[in-house]
């Protein structure tokens, strides 16, 4: 990467060509007050909403109030560079960020700026896209119908997401949210072996609001180390950036991704938090002095989340004849908000807004997390409302068995507490249920294929696992794997062709439990 | 000239008033000398103390424009009973941009290095107003960063024209440049 002579020149060249030249009009304005990171300008009559505006020292503003006798805009930079008497020049451009294949394998910030140290971005003016874009039209989507695999039993199983699909994953601090959107990024490696050019690569967007920027690092450490940084971005407006820049970064994740989703391909956006988005927000709202409503936030709290989420889609297949925007149809944006509560209350402002945007939660729990249930997903009220649609017949079957089985489970363990005489059906149920609770334990950075998921769930919903100690559930389960694995390869791959379970791979597994079993001296 | 929304009312008020009773004149030479009389340090430090009581400042006040236009002394009773009296601070310039206004002209400035001669301040008003369709007043300031060139400022409106301006965008551009594989 090199910047060449001949192009520095040309530019140079065109400068002192134009020197003589025309010189266009600009509107400009003076600041009125600064503070905050919001100021006031006066002047700027022709500002239009969400504007780009350049201070005297450098620093940019977006426009957002636009007012009888002034502009109001937050700083996207320092305040400390900006004072009294300003001189504002308006861009007469809409904030926008770079976009495309450049930004793969990148950290970046609210405005696209690189973060990282690799130099700057191969981007052309083209690739720039408004922060803000409209959602694809009702005529312009298709039902979900291909499932996002996360690598996670518990989720693939039971909570399926399918892409363009928007799940919020949900939960209180330290119950392992971002671990579950790391395993998720990792595990798309699967669909197109991790290279970014592949068109069936599920590229993937993480959105880093106001988190620790030790955390950003860690994150981006690990994704290195497991080779699924190739195919992500990464938009990281942490816990120093100015609170703009912070609320700002979904949107500029979204333009990132849509502009994949609208070229025909797959993309998975992960925002987390939208919960200390909507503090950003709110902290820069009643800095300009808007309204504050319930909690404070502004009146359009839920509309700042609502037209973000919105913007996950799945297009029709002949999107491009409907709207000459959409280069390829069939593409997907499948959003993931993260949502943090305060002790487990989900009827919060913000997570109730978000549950009733999104098409489904994954709710972990504190509670679980302790007492090693790990992902801590609660099964009993998390949902999916159409990934169902999209999961393979062959998930499908096996984990209707397993829900059942975990919701009676559930219902009994209460009882079991006391420990009194129970009579067989009852213990052969919580046996069960043990079994399947422990199936569902992953360890992190493990994602697990799907076929492979079938093959634990089916094995455990037919009762082959009864007899494993339960504490050697884990063991076990790694040997079948692996014993799948060498020798019987092609168990798996009929799954994944097929989509089905046939009776020969189930034939197949039993035999392969006891053949485990009995190495294993269980 | 930054003039706030409640002084643009007041002016705009006086201004139409004047012109429909035919005053327009008297009205301006009467709010100039107002105007004046407040940029006075001793004259604004006094009418804007918070300590002085209203009424002694509307006293002096009224006895200071007993011989203005009608008009223009009703205004500063109006101001006193609205307990607007911070609008005097700038009503002067906002009058003088509503009077401007109203004959098609604004009031802009044109910086440079050094001083221009009067037929250059009267070729660039020319050329900018032919642009903003008005017709353009402008007062020469120096600023020697500019190294060289012209800058001007006319209605919120800026046409950068100096070498300081040029730079910058040359580096701006520079800087923004597309790197491409070698």
């Amino acid at each position: 990467m090199d910047l060449r002579p001949a192009e520095v020149t040309s530019i140079l060249k065109q400068e002192i060509e134009s020197y003589q030249g025309e010189t266009s009009m600009q509107s400009v304005g003076t600041v009125l007050s600064v503070g905050d990171g919001v100021a006031r300008v006066y002047g700027l009559e022709d500002c239009m909403m969400n504007e780009l505006l350049e201070f005297s020292g450098g620093v940019r503003g977006v426009a957002l109030n636009l007012e009888e006798d002034n502009v109001g805009c937050v700083l996207l930079g320092s305040a400390t560079e900006v004072t009294e008497g300003d001189e504002v020049r308006s861009t007469g451009r809409i904030i926008s960020v770079p976009t495309g294949d450049a930004l793969l394998g990148r950290v970046v910030n609210a405005l696209g700026d690189p973060l990282d140290g690799r130099g700057p971005l191969a981007v052309t003016d083209d690739d720039y896209l408004p922060i803000e874009q409209p959602a694809p039209s009702v005529v312009e989507r298709q039902p979900v119908s291909e499932p996002l695999q996360t690598g996670i039993k518990a989720i693939d199983a039971m909570i399926p997401i399918g892409r363009g699909q928007r799940e919020l994953i949900i939960g209180d601090r330290q119950t392992g949210k971002t671990a579950l959107i790391i395993d998720t990024i990792i595990s798309q490696k699967t669909t197109g072996g991790g290279d970014p050019s592949n068109p069936e690569q599920v590229l993937c967007i993480y959105v880093a609001v106001a988190q620790k920027q030790s955390t950003v690092v860690d994150l981006v450490r690990r994704l290195e180390a497991a080779g699924a940084m190739a195919y992500t971005i990464v938009v990281s407006a942490s816990a120093i950036d100015e609170a703009s820049m912070q609320y700002l970064s979904c949107y500029a994740g979204a333009s990132m991704g849509e502009r994949f989703r609208d070229e025909g391909r797959h993309v998975a956006i992960f925002y987390d938090d939208l919960y200390k988005q909507a503090l950003a927000y709110r902290q820069v709202m009643l800095l300009l002095r808007r309204p504050p409503g319930r909690e404070a936030f502004p009146g359009d709290v839920f509309n700042l989340h609502s037209r973000l989420l919105e913007r996950a889609a799945k297009l029709a297949d002949n999107a491009p004849q409907i709207n000459p925007r959409y280069k390829a149809g069939g593409g997907s944006m499948t959003a993931l908000p993260v949502v943090e509560t305060q002790e487990g209350d989900v009827s919060a402002y913000i997570p109730t807004n978000v549950i009733s945007i999104t098409d489904g939660q994954i709710f972990l729990e504190a509670n679980l997390f302790n007492s090693g249930v790990r992902p801590a997903v609660n099964a009993g009220i998390s949902v999916s409302r159409v990934g169902g649609a999209a999961q393979i017949p062959a998930m499908k079957k096996s984990a209707g068995g397993l829900r059942i089985n975990l919701a009676q489970y559930r219902e009994l363990q209460a009882f079991a507490q006391f420990g009194s005489d129970l009579d067989k059906a009852t213990q052969a149920t919580l046996t069960r249920g043990e079994k399947l609770v422990e199936i569902l334990k992953q360890g992190q950075y493990a994602p697990v294929p799907v076929a492979e998921q079938v093959m634990m769930i089916h094995a455990g919903t037919s009762g082959s696992l009864d007899e494993v100690p339960t504490t050697r559930v884990g063991e076990f389960e790694e040997a079948l794997l692996a014993h799948m694995r060498d020798a019987q390869p092609d168990v798996g791959a009929g799954i994944l062709e097929s989509g089905v379970l046939s009776d020969e791979a189930k034939a197949a597994i039993e035999e392969a439990v006891g053949v485990v079993r009995a190495q294993l001296g269980m | 000239m930054i003039v706030d929304a409640v002084t643009a009312r007041y002016a705009e008020a006086l201004y139409r008033l004047a012109a429909e009773r035919g005053g327009l004149e008297a009205v301006r030479g009467g709010v100039e000398q107002l105007a004046a009389e407040i940029a006075e340090p001793r004259v604004s430090a006094f009418l804007f103390d918070a300590r002085v009581p209203a009424t002694e400042k509307r006293s002096r006040l009224e006895r200071l424009t007993q011989t203005f236009h009608p008009l223009l002394r009703n205004l500063v009773g109006l101001l006193f009973d609205k307990h607007r009296e911070e609008v005097l601070r700038g009503l002067g310039p906002a009058f003088r941009q509503r009077y401007l206004a109203g004959k098609g002209a604004v009031e802009g400035r044109v910086q440079s290095a050094r001083p221009l001669s009067q037929a250059d301040i009267d070729g660039l008003a020319g050329a900018v107003g032919k642009r903003i369709s008005k017709e353009v007043l402008l007062e020469n300031e120096i600023d020697a960063d500019l190294v060289g060139g012209v800058r001007v400022l006319v209605d919120n409106r800026l046409v950068d024209h100096s070498v300081r301006g040029r730079l910058a965008g040359m580096r701006k551009r520079l800087s923004s440049a597309r790197v491409l594989n070698a």
